[in-house]
């Protein structure tokens, strides 16, 4: 088992100033796996992706990705070593346009071949030079996960990526999910039950800054959301 | 007629100096949320060191440069050494921070120049004619040329190089970039050096325009203050539309009734901010 | 308890410590005026930066109103002291009223260059724009049109220092009711949270009028104050550069506390004093203050004060815990 983790997290604490948030949290990332992390809102998911993602400091335990400590290095060296971290937000830099978006993404990684991404998202090519800010929801998420895939990177971390579009956007995108999933290991926080049901390997239930539930068995991931989750 | 144009055209070359000198400004506040109150000591320190310089060398050239290096060197020394610790802290304290750094850098030109307002003799001293008998003094034409090629220099490098673009998208979302991989930090620390450099600059071009004494920080720090709160803080194109806008409020406000000159921006600031609390080019931030 | 002691006979103390000193030092009275002067100012900008969040580097602005009040007062409608004083603080209540309108939607960055260019603007209208009635730069004087006033008269320095402590206890006891009051508790919260007490169904905006406004009436007060202990005004007094006076007093007393004022104005005037004996200039020193003040001792010295005293408290408390046992 340990051969293939990619990233681990191992009894993590996490605070903001006094407040402790995140209470000895461990979990463990295999390389190609589908993992999703479920829980209500406020339960401390997006706070645990900052701490891996390197936003914010652990006050106690480490994470470590392929073996090396990265709790602490600062993000844009974690992101350097390949784990991609999608915000919940969509927050493409809409003054920029999309092909100079994509440029920064090269520029950090020096991987200037984009067409693995177009071959995911063809429309990205042709609103190569619309700004960013001008796109759609669904078209920032693609934008976004585009981004994400520059440099190869081991790990794609997503914060509640479907949150907010149509469903047939959604659609589109669980479709490429399973895409990048045949390259990248992927994180996903999301609450949207059928993607998990149909993609996820493995589903982390939190609550209240701790991990509740860890269910690897396929058929018990659905149950497993209807009862905790809703 | 020749009244207005003069005018006109000696509003440009305010405008050339206030866009150099506010940048730094506007770029500390965009990207790092910042008011760098000690941006005016690279502007003092850019004029008094054009001074020394000149008055050992006889060169105005030399000067500038020097009073460029200077500035950016003080730069890079605050940014890495003070600011960088202090980005997160809340507004009140950068500001005070900072205004303390404006202190120590008034007490430093006191202590090495000392009090006694130093003269820069304009190095070039020709006038130029125009059409329709309107003389310009040939040191203002050389502001507004030089101001131009930094605005230029400026924009080449906020769209074609990458780390203007980093620049860019950090003004939008800070982490977000961080999160791709750039070193926002060291992107923010090029590009505020830059910045002081070009507040040096200014210093060095006001030099022969102004009386160079302890406290010329203070009278810019203010116009500078206006400038980008009018453009929007951490907007570049607001601080260059308020540069324009303001040189001509000074200049030909100026002209119509002399105190305008002096508080007509603060006017101008003032109603604007009251009718569009952001500025003219700024977001909610 | 022991609070309530302290709220009771904080004041008191203070003051009596003043008249201690003013017999200890009889040569210092001008300098313990101004601490009393100053303090009131630093109160009023406290109120700004302690209970709403805002930094202001334009009081002097509102010090020179108040000063100019007085002087324009005295030296053109009449010589009764006490009505100068009145007059200042009313126009200080209506400029907050014009506008406090108009500030009050600032963020807190805006805020703080809008009174920077209000000084500046300041400075030209008592400079040069009423320059047949302030004199311009030449300062207003006006000493002799001021009159006698009955019981004590304030006219004579060490009266007038007694006046000042005066003034200055009222306004302890005054400030501390509003620390206290339902009011001062909600300009804190709002400080603290704009947005849930909106959402509580607070008037953000009414809140900080009212903070703002008394910040202001506070200042004028102050300023006429310096126009009397001096007997003339000069555009000087409202200085961008002495923006960072008040600041930096308040800082160094503590922020957001009701006698931290006095000790920041104390403890500021005081090293004003000491340095300017061996300096003609001090900005370098006044920076170097700002910053080890910032960084090193952030609570100011009524931080230091509380700590002490909870250090005391605490070594009782356990005492009696003991006893108990």
């Amino acid at each position: 088992m340990s051969q293939n983790s990619l990233l681990e997290v191992n009894e993590l604490y996490v605070n903001y100033g006094k407040l402790a948030v995140l209470f000895d949290i461990s979990l463990k990332i295999n390389t190609s796996e589908v993992v999703f992390l479920v829980g209500r809102n406020g339960a401390g998911k997006t706070t645990l992706f900052r701490t891996i993602a390197g936003f914010l400091e652990p006050r106690e335990g480490e994470v470590t990705f392929k073996g090396d400590v990265i709790s602490g290095m600062g993000a844009y060296k974690i992101a350097r070593k390949g784990v991609k971290y999608i915000h919940q937000d969509k927050s493409v830099f809409g003054d920029l346009t999309i092909k100079e978006n994509l440029e920064l993404s090269s520029y950090a990684t020096g991987d200037y071949d984009w067409e693995p991404v177009f071959a995911m998202f063809p429309k990205l090519k042709i609103l190569l030079d619309r700004k960013a800010g001008k796109l759609s929801g669904g078209e920032k998420q693609m934008l976004l996960m585009g981004m994400a895939i520059i440099g190869k990177p081991d790990l794609v971390m997503m914060d509640e990526p479907t949150e907010g579009l149509a469903p047939h956007v959604i659609q589109d995108l669980a479709v490429s999910f399973k895409e990048i999933s045949k390259t990248t290991t992927l994180f996903i926080v999301e609450q949207n039950l059928p993607i998990i049901a149909d993609i996820a390997d493995r589903v982390y239930c939190m609550r209240e800054g701790k991990i509740i539930v860890e269910e690897g068995c396929r058929e018990d991931i659905q149950d497993l959301c209807f009862e905790k989750h809703l | 007629m020749e009244i207005w144009i003069t005018a006109i055209i000696y509003g440009l070359a305010s405008s050339g100096i206030l866009f150099l000198v506010s940048l730094a400004l506007s770029i500390g506040y965009g990207l790092m949320r910042v008011v760098n109150m000690e941006a005016m000591v690279y502007y003092s320190f850019g004029a008094y060191v054009t001074y020394t310089i000149m008055s050992l060398t006889g060169s105005f050239i030399l000067g500038a440069l020097g009073g460029m290096l200077v500035g950016a060197g003080l730069g890079l020394l605050v940014e890495t050494q003070l600011l960088r610790k202090i980005y997160n802290r809340e507004m009140m304290f950068t500001m005070v921070v900072t205004f303390g750094v404006f202190m120590i850098g008034i007490g430093i030109i006191q202590f090495v120049w000392g009090l006694e307002p130093k003269p820069v003799a304009s190095p070039i001293s020709g006038i130029v004619k125009f059409f329709g008998g309107v003389q310009i003094p040939a040191y203002r034409l050389l502001i507004i040329v030089i101001a131009v090629i930094a605005y230029i220099l400026i924009q080449l490098m906020m769209n074609k190089t990458i780390i203007g673009k980093a620049l860019r998208a950090g003004i939008d979302n800070r982490e977000n970039v961080e999160g791709l991989g750039v070193n926002i930090n060291k992107i923010f620390t090029i590009t505020f050096v830059v910045a002081s450099a070009f507040a040096g600059l200014g210093g060095a071009l006001n030099a022969p325009l102004v009386m160079v004494g302890p406290y010329m920080g203070f009278d810019m720090l203010l116009f500078a203050f206006i400038t980008v709160i009018l453009g929007g803080l951490g907007s570049i194109k607001g601080t260059m539309v308020a540069a324009l806008i303001l040189g001509q409020v000074i200049n030909v406000g100026g002209t119509i009734w002399a105190p305008l000159a002096t508080v007509g921006p603060f006017i101008v600031m003032f109603f604007t901010i009251l009718i569009r609390p952001t500025g003219l080019f700024g977001k909610d931030i | 308890m022991n609070k309530k002691l302290l709220s009771i006979l904080g004041p008191v103390i203070i003051v009596a410590l003043m008249i201690v000193f003013r017999y200890l030092f009889p040569n210092k009275i001008t300098f313990l005026t101004e601490v009393g002067i100053f303090s009131i100012y630093v109160m009023g900008n406290n109120i700004l930066m302690g209970y709403l969040g805002y930094t202001s580097f334009g009081q002097p602005f509102y010090l020179s109103v108040g000063a100019y009040s007085a002087a324009i007062f005295f030296a053109y409608f009449g010589g009764n002291i006490f009505l100068a004083i009145i007059v200042a603080i009313v126009v200080g209540l209506l400029l907050s009223l014009v506008l406090a309108p108009g500030l009050m939607r600032l963020k807190s960055s805006y805020f703080t260059l809008i009174n920077a260019a209000l000084c500046m603007i300041g400075v030209f209208i008592f400079e040069r724009l009423l320059i047949d009635v302030t004199n311009g730069n030449d300062g207003l004087w006006f000493r002799g049109n001021m009159a006698a006033t009955p019981l004590l008269d304030v006219r004579y320095p060490k009266n007038f220092f007694f006046f000042v402590l005066l003034i200055l206890l009222i306004a302890f006891y005054l400030y501390q009711k509003m620390d206290k009051s339902a009011f001062g508790i909600s300009m804190k919260a709002t400080k603290a949270n704009p947005e849930k007490m909106t959402f509580l169904g607070y008037n953000v905006f009414k809140i900080r009028s009212i903070g703002y406004a008394i910040s202001i009436m506070m200042s004028t007060l102050a300023g006429s104050l310096y126009a009397i202990n001096f007997g003339f005004v000069n555009p000087n007094l409202g200085e961008n550069t002495r923006a960072i006076e008040v600041l930096l007093a308040t800082l160094i007393g503590g922020v957001g506390s009701v006698f931290g004022p006095f000790f920041g104005a104390l403890g500021f005037l005081g090293m004003k004093d000491i340095v300017s004996t061996f300096m003609t200039r001090w900005e370098f020193v006044v920076g170097v203050l700002t910053i080890i003040v910032l960084f090193k001792f952030n609570r100011g010295i009524w931080g230091l004060i509380e700590d002490g005293a909870g250090l005391v408290q605490r070594g009782r408390n356990k005492k009696t815990v003991k006893v108990g046992e």
